[in-house]
């Protein structure tokens, strides 16, 4: 294939990406309803509509602990101990978007798409 | 392997193993994983076309491994791993299609086969399959990284071939 060729083709996939990432980074989740998961294990469901009171989950991995902090408009994680700390650098997780992932901890935070009865003080799912 | 083709894959592989740990170095421009150079990725591309398939296939993997002891990345061992293999796989059986003028264009797809390796690999790890979220943003980093680190290669083989033309 000509060189020309290809510059079009990487072009366009490098345009229909940019489009998908940003309606991923603006997406709206369906529902307020966060899962935490470790070593693909869920730890908690939280809805955080329906949290009352901020709190702090600390779950140990392989490379230290990591502190959730769960607050009513939003879920982050807030300190970690693992080498990279690129979890904690992805910052709140409030609407949507890409969920965070501590990948030494085998940690993830993502938004769930089914939308269960959530416990009213703790917005935990049962 | 010839003696000459040994010591010039080692001295090779030294070299991109120098390049990797200095990049390890430098944080990370983006709180996303796998958004990364890989200028390591310029040494294994130049080997394939310079000395061959077994050469290259050294220089990566003995780069990737020595590469996550010298600088402590364990847990990205086995990302690198994934990543490496599938890319290394892609480029190997798409060379013949590409002219010397085109290593740029191989290096991006095996570039954007690395980080999908990569992605696939945090997938099994974490059981999580929204991670596919990052895919878009993994293969366009894939394809600058790939363009710009091809394009490395590429210079150095042209050279080079001129540089023997000449000399013959
Ligand atoms: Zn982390």
């Amino acid at each position: 294939m000509k060189t020309r060729t290809w510059i079009i083709i990487l072009s366009s996939v490098v345009i229909v990406c940019a489009i998908l990432w940003m309606s991923i980074l603006n997406s709206l989740s369906p529902s307020k309803i966060v899962g935490i998961y470790q070593d693909g294990n869920l730890v908690e469901k939280i809805d955080l509509n329906s949290v009352t009171y901020q709190r702090e989950i600390t779950l140990t991995g392989e490379f230290g602990k990591n502190t959730i902090y769960i607050s009513n408009e939003h879920i982050e994680m807030k300190s970690a101990e693992c080498p990279d700390k690129l979890c904690v650098k992805h910052g709140e997780l409030k609407s949507g978007g890409t969920p965070i992932v501590c990948l030494p901890n085998r940690i993830v935070i993502q938004f769930e798409d089914d939308s269960k009865e959530a416990d009213a003080k703790t917005g935990a799912v049962r | 392997m010839k003696t000459r083709n040994l010591i010039l894959t080692a001295i090779i592989t030294a070299l991109a193993l120098v390049a990797f740990t200095i990049e390890a170095a430098i944080p990370p421009l983006t709180p996303i994983y796998g958004i990364k150079l890989g200028i390591a990725n310029v040494f294994t591309l130049f080997t394939l076309y310079a000395l061959g398939i077994k050469e290259a296939a050294a220089v990566l993997f003995l780069r990737i491994l020595l590469g996550s002891i010298f600088t402590g990345q364990i847990v990205s061992f086995i990302y690198s791993l994934a990543g490496g293999i599938l890319s290394f796989v892609l480029m190997v059986l798409l060379k013949k299609f590409f002219t010397l003028k085109q290593v740029w264009v191989l290096s991006v797809l095996s570039a954007v086969m690395h980080n999908i390796g990569q992605l696939l690999a945090a997938i099994f790890m974490t059981s999580s399959v929204q991670l596919v979220y990052y895919l878009p943003v993994l293969v366009i980093s894939g394809i600058i990284a790939g363009a710009f680190t091809g394009l490395c290669a590429q210079l150095v083989l042209l050279r080079l071939k001129k540089w023997s033309e000449n000399k013959l």
